[in-house]
């Protein structure tokens, strides 16, 4: 970093942000700890980051979304005799084909598949399915078989693969970016990467402002405790807190060219944008939106739910187009189960099987892809699933990640052809 | 780490003139989870010996059996009845994955449990305790695959855990978990699986290099025919080795018991669980080998009582001193009831909130890497681990969307609230009455109750400026509190104790 450069608005390495918040605390007073810290941020000046990188941004719905009224059979009997109360009219329904059509909620996300980036990967689930939340989103998130225990996610199996030693910006950039409650499953790893978790929504600026600086502050400078472990902590802290200037600098400046509607789920998405825009070398963004657990009164919540999920999804592609920055995203949906068909006595459906997924961006081969459940089911009896899930994660691996799903997956699933 | 006591003095009993606050916060944070000040007030109004009567009683109260676990061990021999006779396949595997599936729950409906047990101050340091022999005498749901073996593990460790050392080790060698988790279930005559007997010298009893491998081979042959069905401890005779082996020197037709009377007469033997004890409780530095023995000899004369070592470990004037204070990293679960304690919450009874944290900081309880136990120290911290501590806090200070639980939860959440258990987020109700004070005497306060060392000036100065800002009054000062409170819980000092 050249001496004449002009003081930075935030510190890109730890050396910097030393010299900015400099309260004297001094190289010294780390002498246990110095080796790896110049050694960082020696790495930090030279590589640049990897900006053409092609990035996955995952979003979750949280509770088990109905995928028979997301993706829906229009003209199946056994569609509306399973759903008599739920099920949707063929002539709100947006049509796809002559069988099949989305959610009369779903117009902006009709609109992005007309347009040929959006695919709906059909009946996506996996063999013996469980139809507990926690158990199911723990096999979502690693990927692993119904009756296998991993204890690490296949996000975080694909950085320990492939974001060893990534030339960040500098040492610590993130190479995964969560907002959602808690690190995802999905990005637990053998090694440590970093990683980095933004509150939801548009959080409270003015707080994590606060809480940042006077976090600064108090790791700048001589605590309660002065022991070999408070300053291993410290510097730990002060990694993180690097990146979060950083990311929060980023978030203030951006500048979306398509307008958000006014929720969290949206917000989430603007900020990925911005993330995005502005370089970072983070490989995959994960994004939560919750409330899919719809056992009662379903019909509402889901519609309420499909607009945001759909009009987020719409803005964020908007945006990464206008910034010119679609052909270097993909976005994928995913759920831990779909629905019961057969609705229940509460108007709403119990925990099912499996479920379409969404996957959209400009590189995606837009349309329907799978073949649909079939339908001719007693009542109560669940969906039997046609793509394994670990089939679309090994086609994100090999054909855009560019990361061989094997290692990842730990067999080989078929790819398919929707990107 | 320069001592500040010579070996012979170490674990002479504190004297009394230096049990204060500042000793009863090392001893509430060390032994149990945090330290609340009416819990330090208390305990220096008793004073030392009382407080650790209290903390650790003769009659410690038990963690009751959870009720999905009582279920499921009533079941288990039906299940077991039914595996045997299925065909192998789709059935089979049915009822396999249904077991499985069910175990599954049971342990999380106990690890939740188990975190409301522990949360109790009355629990706490005997919980704790349990938590430590658990480390010690390890076994892992991952493996053994049954919660009712794992909850009957944990059970006997708590109902021998203050009893002598041989009898709870022979105990363990008959926990069904133990006899499937390190291989006791495979070893016969003629065919000894060595698995246990190692463990059991390495990391049970002694230590490495305190044994040989034929100690080890002969004591293997000894532990043959020890089985368990259905969760009942079982010794099949005809599978037993009955003939002479020769261990630590000495040969005779050995049992099981034998060879764990034969490891207790070891002179490694009394220093191996004060060695631990440090890992576990005190630091992540070993002390020199003249500390442990000098414990191990005195508490080897006092036979093995472990409520005895624990008595004069946390009663000894090495516990106290200067350079065990404020040093050690708080393990996840430490961190997460610790702040459970602090904020005068409840533990919510909801997985996803409470278990996913904990095992995305590296601590999924009943369930430990491997036989090692948890390594501790710096190996709980990285730039993930700290992230989700960060993200812990803000969530415990931001009130459950009840909208977005899952039905499930939702049930969970309803019903603990009707028993007047909701406060599962930290209200302001906590901090309003330092609202009342001035900026300098609001800091004070939350120092000197979070963190385990008086903070340096230009420490407190940071976060009495925080406070004052803005001229913040009513509601904004309020806000600035829980701000501050946020960060300071975040901050690198409060992962330590």
């Amino acid at each position: 970093m050249s001496s004449n450069a002009p003081t930075p608005l935030f510190p890109t390495t730890r050396r910097e942000f030393l010299h900015l918040t400099g309260r004297g605390i001094g190289l010294l007073a780390f002498a246990r700890f110095a080796p790896e810290f110049l050694v960082n941020s020696a790495l930090a000046g030279t590589p640049g980051p990897e900006k053409d990188r092609p990035i996955l941004v995952l979003v979750q719905l949280a509770g088990g979304n109905d995928g028979l009224n997301t993706l829906v059979p229009y003209e199946d009997a056994n569609y509306y005799r399973l759903r008599p109360t739920l099920g949707l009219a063929k002539e709100k329904v947006l049509r796809i084909n002559d069988t099949l059509g989305l959610h009369p909620s779903c117009t902006a996300l009709h609109r992005l598949l007309q347009d040929g980036k959006l695919a709906v990967v059909q009946n996506v689930g996996y063999p013996n399915p469980n139809r507990s939340h926690f158990r199911s989103s723990e096999i979502w998130e690693t990927a692993s078989g119904s009756s296998e225990f991993l204890s690490t996610g296949w996000i975080g199996r694909f950085m320990d693969n492939a974001c060893s030693g990534l030339p960040g910006a500098d040492g610590h950039d993130p190479v995964g970016v969560h907002i959602s409650n808690g690190v995802p499953q999905s990005f637990l790893s053998a090694q440590d990467h970093p990683t980095f978790g933004l509150l939801s929504g548009a959080g409270n600026r003015r707080e994590n402002e606060e809480n940042r600086q006077l976090l600064e502050s108090l790791v700048s400078q001589p605590g309660a405790a002065e022991n070999d472990n408070a300053t291993f902590l410290k510097h730990m802290l002060m990694d993180s807190l690097v990146t979060e200037k950083k990311v929060q600098h980023v978030l203030g400046s951006y500048q979306p060219s398509a307008s958000y509607p006014g929720n969290a789920f949206a917000a989430s998405l603007r900020n990925i944008a911005g993330l995005i825009a502005a370089g970072l070398p983070t490989r995959v963004y994960f994004v939560s939106l919750s409330g899919f657990d719809t056992h009662s009164n379903q019909a509402n919540q889901q519609a309420n739910l499909l607009t945001t999920l759909a009009e987020g999804l719409a803005a964020f592609q908007k945006d990464l187009e206008l910034h010119q920055l679609d052909g270097q995203v993909t976005t994928m949906t995913f759920s831990e189960f779909g629905r019961r068909p057969s609705e229940n006595e509460s108007r709403g459906t119990d925990h099912g099987t499996a479920a379409p997924l969404f996957v959209l961006g400009s590189k995606v081969k837009g349309g329907l892809h799978g073949t649909a459940p079939a339908l001719n089911l007693a009542p109560n009896q669940d969906l039997t699933y046609s793509t394994d899930f670990r089939s679309v994660y090994a086609t994100m691996l090999d054909r855009w990640l560019a990361c061989p799903s094997e290692t990842v997956l730990g067999g080989k699933f078929f790819d398919l052809p929707i990107i | 780490m320069k001592l500040t006591y010579p070996a012979t003095e170490a674990w002479e009993p504190l004297p009394a003139a230096e049990w204060n606050a500042e000793a009863a916060r090392q001893l509430l944070r060390r032994a149990g989870w945090s330290a609340l000040p009416a819990e330090v007030t208390r305990a220096t109004t008793e004073g030392l010996a009382a407080t650790l009567d209290r903390l650790f009683p003769v009659q410690p109260a038990l963690f009751i059996e959870p009720r999905l676990v009582a279920h499921l061990k009533e079941d288990v021999p039906e299940m077991a009845r039914g595996l045997a006779q299925a065909q192998p396949g789709p059935e089979k595997q049915r009822l396999q994955r249904e077991a499985r599936e069910r175990s599954q729950l049971a342990i999380q409906d106990m690890s939740i449990k188990w975190l409301q047990f522990a949360a109790q101050p009355s629990n706490a340091a005997f919980a704790k305790w349990v938590l430590f022999l658990s480390d010690v005498y390890v076994v892992a749901v991952e493996k053994v695959k049954n919660a009712a073996l794992i909850w009957n593990h944990y059970d006997l460790l708590a109902r021998h855990g203050f009893g002598a050392a041989p009898v709870l080790a022979k105990a363990i060698s008959r926990s069904p978990a133990m006899i499937n988790y390190l291989d006791l279930n495979q070893s016969k005559r003629g065919a000894p699986n060595e698995n246990f007997a190692r463990e059991l010298f390495e990391l049970f009893l002694l230590g490495e290099g305190n044994y040989s491998e034929q100690d080890i081979k002969e004591s293997a042959r000894a532990f043959t025919g020890y089985r368990q069905q259905f969760g009942v401890f079982r010794f099949v005779p005809g599978q037993h080795d009955a003939s002479s082996k020769t261990i630590f020197g000495q040969s005779g037709h050995f049992t099981g018991d034998d060879v764990i009377d034969l490891a207790f007469r070891q002179p490694a033997a009394g220093a191996f669980l004060p060695h631990e004890m440090v890992k576990f409780y005190l630091s992540d530095t070993p002390l020199p080998p003249g500390y442990l023995h000098e414990l191990g000899a005195w508490w080897r004369a006092r036979d093995y009582d472990l409520r005895t070592l624990a008595l004069r470990f946390f009663g000894s004037r090495l516990f106290y001193a200067a350079e065990f204070r404020g040093e050690f990293i708080k393990s996840p679960v430490q961190f997460y009831l610790g702040l459970v304690q602090d904020l005068d919450l409840s533990v919510a009874p909801l997985p996803r909130s409470v278990l996913n944290p904990l095992r995305q900081m590296g601590q999924m309880l009943f369930n430990p890497p491997n036989v090692r136990g948890w390594v501790g120290g710096r190996n709980w911290i990285n730039s993930a681990t700290l992230g989700v501590r960060r993200q812990l806090v803000e969530s415990l200070f931001s009130p459950i969307k009840e909208d977005n639980l899952n039905a499930d939860e939702q049930i969970e959440f309803v019903a603990a609230r009707a028993n007047g258990n909701s406060n599962f987020t930290a209200s302001d109700a906590l901090l309003a009455p330092l609202a009342a004070l001035d900026s300098a005497a609001a800091a004070d306060h939350l120092l000197a109750n979070f963190l385990a060392l008086p903070a340096a000036p230009p420490f407190r100065d940071s976060v009495r400026k925080f406070l004052a800002a803005d001229h913040a009054d009513g509601p904004q000062k309020l806000r600035r509190l829980r701000r501050a409170t946020v960060t300071l819980l975040q901050s690198p000092e409060y992962q330590l104790c």
